[in-house]
C-alpha cells in the first residue's frame, strides 16, 4: 500500500498517481533521458572520448543522482562508500564528500551514511546522523542495513538523492 | 499476394491455431462471403480460395504437409508493430491488492511500402430536428457538401436525416453520381423531434450494403438532442455493427445530447465520440474525423482476450489516434491504426494475491484481430498474452515515462469520471472536492478555462445537486482533449 503523502490516502501499491488527489506518487524529478544524457556527459567528461558512444560507468556499480543539480557521480573501485561532507579541521572525510551540493545547508552529516556493495545486493546504512536517512520516504533506523534498488530515492538529510544501479 | 496464398493468413489465423479455432474463422468467413449473401465483385472467387484453405486445414494430414510447404515466418513480413511497456518489472507478493499498468502500441511497421489511401464507405446520419435550426443545420449541411466532394472515385457515400422518423437523403453512391444529389442536402429542413434509432439503423444498413474487408465502414452520428427510450435499442445496434466490422462515431453539438449515450456507441464499436461547443467547431471536427478515417491503415481492430482469475482489468483507455474510454470486457474495440498515428491503449490491472502463487502471473491472454484498410485479407492476428515475474523482494520500479506522461494527463480525466459516479451516488461534497483538486492540476498545468468551468461547476453542484448540461460535457472532453494535445507537445 502506498499513502499519498499529500492526501493520506490510501493507494494501492503500484499506484502512479493518487486516484483522491492526482499527486504523484513516483519520484520522477529526472526524467529517464536527462539521465541518460548526463550519464553520456560524465562518462565522455572522464574518458575524454567525447565522439564515442556512451559506454555505461565501466567499473561503477551504482551513481548518484543528486537531483537538485542533476549531476551524476558514478561510484567505482570500491565496494563501500561512505557519504557525508567535510569540514575545515574535522580529520574525518567521507569517502564520497557531498559539500559542492550544498551538503551543509541540507542538513548532511560529516559521517551520513554508507552504500555497500554485498555479492550483487546493495545495501544502505544510516550512520547516527543528526537529520536522518530516508528511503523512499521511510526513515531509515540508524545503523540498521537495508537493501536497495534502481531508482530508489534517498535523502540523506534534505539532500535528494536518487541511486542508479546498473 | 504475389506468391502462393498463405492460407493461415486467408482466415486470419496464427499458424498454430487449433482445429476449433479454424473451423470457427472458416465460419466467419463463410458468413460473410457466401455467393449467395457477397455483394462485392471477388467476394466469391475470394470464397472459394477460404473454402480451399478450410479443406487443406481442417484435415490434420493435410494440414501437415501444407505447413511442411510453408516459408519459416520471417521477421519482416510482419503486418503490424506492437510495442508493450509495463509500468513495473515483477509483481510483488503482498497480502493485498497492487495496480500494474500496461501499455500497447499498435503501428504499421517501419518501413513498409505505402499503400495507398483506403477506400471509405461513410454515412452521415444527421440530426434535423427542430433544434438543429438554424446556424447548426446550415454549418452541417455545408460540412456534409465538403465531405461529399473530397470522396475519392473508389469511395462510396450516403446520408441520412432523422428526426421522428428517418429519410434516405443520398442513397450509398460513388462520387460519379454524388453531385447530381447535391440539391437534396440544400433542401434539408429542420422539424420534428429527435429519435435516434430510425436514423442509427436506416445508416447502418447503408452502410452495410457495400460492407468490404478493404474499406473503411463507418457510420458518423450528429445529434444536438436527446433520444428518447430507445438508446437500448441503439447500442444493441452498435453491437451488431462491430460484429460485421462498422464504426460508429457519434457528434454531439451543443449542450443537450446525452454524452454518455453516445461513448457508449462509440465503445461499442471501436468509433470515436466528439463534443463541439458552438456550431462553427463543426466544420473541423467533422473534416478532423473524416481525416483520421481516411488515412487509416487498419480501419478496426478487435480484441479478444481472457483474464485470469484474481486479475482484474479495471481500466481501458485509448490514448491515441483519438481519445476515449475503451470497454474493459472481451472483445474490446480499440478502433482503427492510423498510417502515421499509432494506436496506443493503456491497460489498468488491479492484482489480488492469490494470483502470485506461481513464479509469474499472466495478466491478459488473448489475440488481437486486424483488419487492414485497402486488403481483401485480413492481417494475421497478433497473440497477446502479457505476463510478469513475482518476486519476494520489494521492488520500487519507476515506471517508462510514457506511462507516467499518459497518466498524468488520464488522471484528470478520471478525476472528472470519479466526480460524476458522486454525484449519480449523492455525495455531492467529495464530488466537489474531486473537482477543486482537478481545478488545481488543470491550473498547474496552464489550463485557465477549464480550470475555471471547473471550478463553477464544483459550486453549482453543491447548489444544484448535478453537473449543468454544458459544463459536464466541457470537463469531461475538455480534459480528455488534454490527452492528445499534451502528446503533440511532447511536454513532460
Amino acid at each position: 500500500m502506498i499513502i499519498c503523502p499529500n492526501c493520506q490516502h490510501n493507494e494501492m501499491s503500484g499506484a502512479v498517481y493518487c486516484s483522491e488527489c492526482g499527486a504523484q506518487l513516483v519520484d520522477m524529478t529526472v526524467t529517464t533521458h536527462k539521465i541518460n544524457n548526463a550519464e553520456a556527459r560524465v562518462e565522455s567528461a572522464r574518458t575524454g572520448k567525447i565522439s564515442e558512444a556512451p559506454t555505461t560507468g565501466s567499473q561503477s556499480w551504482i551513481s548518484l543522482n543528486i537531483l537538485e543539480s542533476g549531476q551524476i557521480l558514478p561510484l567505482a573501485d570500491r565496494t563501500e562508500f561512505t557519504l557525508g561532507r567535510s569540514a575545515e579541521g574535522q580529520p574525518i572525510v567521507p569517502d564520497v564528500d557531498l559539500s559542492p551540493y550544498n551538503a551543509y545547508a541540507n542538513g548532511v552529516s560529516r559521517l551520513h551514511a554508507s552504500l555497500k556493495l554485498v555479492q550483487d545486493r546493495i545495501i544502505i546504512m544510516d550512520l547516527g546522523s543528526s537529520n536522518g536517512t530516508f528511503l523512499n520516504g521511510n526513515r531509515l533506523r540508524p545503523y540498521v542495513e537495508t537493501p536497495v534498488v534502481n531508482g530508489d530515492s534517498i535523502y540523506l538529510g534534505k539532500l535528494k538523492i536518487q541511486l542508479l544501479i546498473e | 499476394m504475389t506468391e502462393k496464398q498463405d492460407f493461415y493468413a486467408l482466415l486470419g489465423l496464427m499458424r498454430n491455431a487449433s482445429a476449433e479455432e479454424i473451423r470457427e474463422a472458416y465460419f466467419e468467413a463463410a458468413r460473410r462471403l457466401h455467393p449467395d449473401k457477397n455483394t462485392s465483385p471477388g467476394d466469391t472467387e475470394f470464397f472459394l480460395d477460404v473454402q480451399q484453405a478450410y479443406e487443406v486445414l481442417s484435415n490434420p494430414k493435410k494440414r501437415y504437409k501444407y505447413d511442411l510447404t510453408l516459408p519459416a515466418e520471417k521477421p519482416n513480413d510482419r503486418q503490424l508493430d506492437l510495442r508493450v511497456s509495463f509500468s513495473r518489472q515483477s509483481m510483488k507478493r503482498m497480502t493485498e491488492a497492487q495496480l500494474i499498468y500496461i501499455l500497447l502500441e499498435f503501428a504499421r511497421p517501419d518501413g513498409m511500402a505505402d499503400l495507398s489511401t483506403p477506400s471509405l464507405n461513410l454515412c452521415l446520419v444527421l440530426d434535423r430536428s427542430t433544434s438543429m435550426q438554424g446556424t447548426k443545420l446550415e454549418v452541417v449541411k455545408t460540412t456534409a457538401l465538403e465531405i461529399m466532394r473530397k470522396m475519392k472515385p473508389q469511395d462510396i457515400f450516403s446520408v441520412i436525416a432523422f428526426s421522428d422518423r428517418a429519410e434516405e437523403i443520398i442513397p450509398a453512391s460513388h462520387r460519379a453520381d454524388l453531385s447530381k444529389l447535391e440539391y437534396r442536402i440544400h433542401n434539408l429542413q429542420s422539424s420534428g423531434g429527435t429519435e435516434i434509432y430510425s436514423g442509427l439503423e436506416m445508416g447502418y444498413q447503408e452502410v452495410l450494403e457495400n460492407i468490404q474487408n478493404s474499406r473503411v465502414n463507418h457510420v458518423i452520428l450528429l445529434t444536438d438532442g436527446q433520444t428518447y427510450g430507445d438508446e437500448e435499442k441503439c447500442m444493441t445496434l452498435a453491437h451488431q455493427a462491430s460484429e460485421k466490422g462498422i464504426g460508429i462515431s457519434g457528434l454531439g453539438i451543443g449542450s443537450e445530447w446525452n454524452d454518455n449515450f453516445l461513448d457508449g456507441l462509440a465503445t461499442a464499436t471501436g468509433g470515436s465520440s466528439m463534443y463541439v461547443s458552438r456550431p462553427q467547431d463543426i466544420q473541423k471536427t467533422l473534416m478532423d474525423k473524416f481525416h483520421h478515417l481516411g488515412n487509416a491503415y487498419a480501419e478496426e481492430t478487435r480484441f479478444d482476450f481472457k483474464i485470469p482469475d484474481g486479475v482484474e482489468l479495471r481500466y481501458a483507455f485509448r490514448l491515441q489516434p483519438e481519445a476515449g474510454v475503451l470497454a474493459n470486457t472481451s472483445p474490446m474495440m480499440p478502433g482503427p491504426i492510423g498510417r502515421e498515428n499509432s494506436l496506443k491503449v493503456l491497460l489498468e490491472f488491479v492484482v489480488q494475491p492469490h494470483a502470485l502463487q506461481k513464479k509469474d502471473v499472466t495478466l491478459i491472454d488473448g489475440k488481437v484481430a486486424v483488419s487492414l484498410a485497402n486488403a481483401q485479407v485480413p492481417a494475421r492476428p497478433v497473440s497477446i498474452r502479457l505476463t510478469r515475474k513475482v518476486s519476494g523482494e520489494p521492488g520500487s520500479d519507476i515506471p517508462p515515462i510514457e506511462i507516467v506522461e499518459a497518466l498524468s494527463h488520464l488522471k484528470l480525466y478520471r478525476l472528472q469520471e470519479q466526480a460524476r459516479l458522486e454525484v449519480s451516488a449523492g455525495e455531492y461534497d467529495q464530488a466537489s472536492a474531486h473537482l477543486s483538486r482537478l481545478a488545481t492540476h488543470l491550473l498547474a498545468q496552464g489550463e485557465r478555462g477549464l480550470a475555471r468551468t471547473v471550478l463553477l461547476e464544483a459550486e453549482q453542484i453543491q447548489k444544484n445537486k448535478s453537473f449543468s448540461q454544458q459544463g459536464g460535457k466541457e470537463i469531461k472532453y475538455g480534459t480528455r482533449a488534454l490527452l492528445t494535445s499534451g502528446r503533440n507537445e511532447g511536454s513532460l
